[in-house]
């Protein structure tokens, strides 16, 4: 029956609490489609990065080499065959592909183009790409990257000339997100035999070499491995996880996400402000009602509960309405800035309403408190005879 | 006979502006279980703070106000509520009942504070209705009954809990003299079934339905006995 007479309380001011809760259905709305948008905008970001995150690449450690006490060498160099086998065998390693790149000058036909040239095991680049045209092969043949392709107007069975070496395409790969080992859009990639001949590079060693792990949590407990193995004596090689780029792009989207969802927040303290107001003059034209309760045994607690509970009700009513709102709100945003809603229906949409029935019900709570504390703190008799 | 309510040098000293105005000027009375008690007096005379002493609403500047063998001065907030919930039922002048409830509800109100179980409170709010003889209106909201309509609700939930006093605020006030008869017949029929009643009026012929009257004048006794009346 409290609930009933809260519930009747609000309807006597019927057109206040439908404002009250407009006012709180906006805030939810606002602060839960924010939050929704920066979601599904970190996804469509993210999304261009691939599943990289069990992925490590090791490059050649910054080395000196002294003779005599003197500087003979210094700079970026490879990594050694040798090295390269014993980091492969390391425990914790699922797959890895070795890698030799350069950029240099190809010319097809009577254009000659700069390009990047990277040489890999046929096997490697069929696990990490896929063709649009063609069977990847690379036995005195050579893949190109789409965008490449694309340019020149190249296609299965096309001849390119790289540095007196002639290739043939065997395949056109399928365009790929923004990576970060190795970016075949606007690259040719050999077999590692014919990247030697190319380059003259034989013996050379790798110039990085990428390492798929078992799982995400073995990413660190390979990183220790090689420092504790490779790295023992002298630093040879470094390690990058990749898993940290996607951390910070994380990072740097919640932060982005929660100073939006900040700026939407201020409606819903607007909102909070309206509640206040309603529940405050609510408190004052109800005075006598809260003396004839207290007169007839209600305690103090009982008339900040009944208040609280108008407050929530307005709150819950406000809040899951917004949030289910929210949804056409995040729909909307993600189509003027986004053009697309293919992330809308995800799990972190539903999180997001939660997050938005959750301030809400924060909001009206704490906004609803002062009014129905100072309901509670009347004196009965004074109460009475209020007019 | 036992005494439900007994006032010792009871003092309310009001403070307007710098001068100190005695409401209640150092009453000592009592009154015993199962009496129907009158205080009397004009406006002004204090009449309604000894009531609202009495009912535990205000606390006495000094004195005593013991209430069913509780001395109420040393409770708390809490434990004043409680003897208002537990022992005493108000009927104002103005009926004050709530308007969003119906008279059905107004009347269950007291006995939901208290937490009386659903079933006992139906039970006991249509038989409380029909004593008053206004079951067939219980659905009606307060605004659509007559003033006298209106009181026997407020008289039906002072009674719900069962109080030991019944504590009457001009119950007649804004009644017109069938109605009056009425609510005070009602009153009567209470004090004879055992509830003991303390009301406050001005009127002499409500005055007559009380077994001993007290007037006050300037929140002193002037006059006990029901040549009080006149």
């Amino acid at each position: 029956m409290y609930f009933q007479l809260a519930l009747r309380n609000l309807k006597r001011n019927g057109i206040r609490s439908s404002l009250a809760i407009i006012g709180i259905i906006i805030g939810v709305m606002a602060v839960a489609s924010i939050g929704i948008f920066s979601a599904n905008l970190k996804m469509s970001v993210l999304s261009n990065f691939q599943n990289v995150t069990d992925e490590v690449l090791i490059y050649p450690a910054y080395t000196t080499h002294f003779r005599h006490g003197l500087v003979v060498s210094s700079g970026i160099m490879y990594i050694s065959k040798r090295t390269a086998d014993r980091i492969v065998r390391l425990p914790y390693v699922k797959n890895y592909a070795f890698v030799k790149s350069s950029f240099t000058t190809a010319r097809y036909r009577d254009e000659v183009f700069g390009t990047t040239v990277y040489g890999m095991k046929e096997k490697a680049v069929n696990r990490m790409f896929k063709p649009s045209s063609g069977v990847i092969r690379l036995s005195d043949s050579c893949v190109v990257g789409y965008d490449l392709a694309d340019r020149l107007n190249l296609r299965v069975g096309s001849r390119i000339e790289i540095k007196g070496h002639n290739l043939r395409v065997s395949a056109i790969l399928k365009e790929t997100g923004a990576r970060f080992d190795v970016n075949p859009n606007n690259a040719i990639i050999v077999s590692l035999r014919d990247y030697d001949r190319i380059f003259n590079t034989k013996g050379n060693g790798y110039n990085f070499i990428i390492v798929w792990v078992n799982s995400l949590k073995d990413v660190g407990l390979f990183k220790e491995a090689v420092d504790k193995t490779i790295n023992e004596k002298e630093k040879k090689v470094d390690v990058f996880e990749l898993k940290i780029i996607i951390d910070q792009i994380n990072k740097s989207f919640n932060f982005i996400s929660s100073f939006l969802m900040a700026i939407a927040g201020i409606s819903l303290l607007v909102a909070g402000v309206s509640i206040l107001n309603i529940m405050l003059m609510s408190t004052l034209e109800r005075t006598k009602e809260i003396g004839v309760m207290m007169a007839i045994g209600a305690y103090r607690s009982t008339i900040l509960k009944l208040f609280l509970l108008e407050a929530l009700i307005l709150g819950i009513i406000g809040s899951v309405i917004g949030a289910f709102m929210s949804i056409i709100g995040g729909y909307a945003v993600d189509m003027l800035i986004l053009h697309s809603a293919k992330y809308l229906f995800s799990i972190t949409t539903f999180e997001y309403m939660l997050e938005g029935i959750f301030f809400g019900l924060l909001t009206t709570i704490l906004s609803g408190f002062y009014p129905a504390w100072k309901a509670s703190r009347l004196e009965p008799l004074e109460a009475l005879r209020y007019e | 006979m036992k005494k439900v309510v007994e006032l010792i040098d009871v003092k309310k000293v009001y403070r307007i502006g710098n001068e100190e105005v005695y409401a209640v000027n150092g009453i000592t009375m009592s009154v015993e279980k199962g009496e129907f008690l009158c205080i009397m007096g004009a406006s002004g005379s204090g009449k309604t703070t000894l009531l609202s002493l009495i009912g535990c609403l205000d606390k006495p500047t000094s004195g005593k106000v013991i209430i069913d063998g509780i001395d109420t001065s040393e409770l708390s907030d809490k434990g004043l509520t409680d003897v208002r919930r537990n022992k005493l039922g108000f009927v104002f002048q103005q009926y004050h009942l709530i308007p969003t409830l119906t008279a059905f509800e107004n009347v269950e109100l007291a006995m939901l504070i208290k937490g009386v179980p659903k079933k006992e409170r139906e039970r006991k709010v249509m038989e409380l209705l029909e004593i008053m003889g206004i079951a067939n209106a219980a659905d009606r909201k307060p605004s659509e009954l007559s003033g006298g309509m209106q009181q026997r609700v407020a008289i039906a939930r002072a009674l719900a809990n069962d109080p030991e006093i019944l504590l009457c605020d001009e119950p007649t006030g804004n009644l017109d003299t069938k109605s009056g008869e009425i609510v005070m017949n009602l009153i009567k029929e209470q004090n004879e079934r055992g509830v003991t009643v303390v009301l406050v009026t001005h009127d002499p012929d409500i005055a007559k339905y009380a077994e001993r009257v007290v007037r006050i004048r300037d929140g002193r006794i002037i006059a006990e006995g029901l040549e009080a009346i006149y």
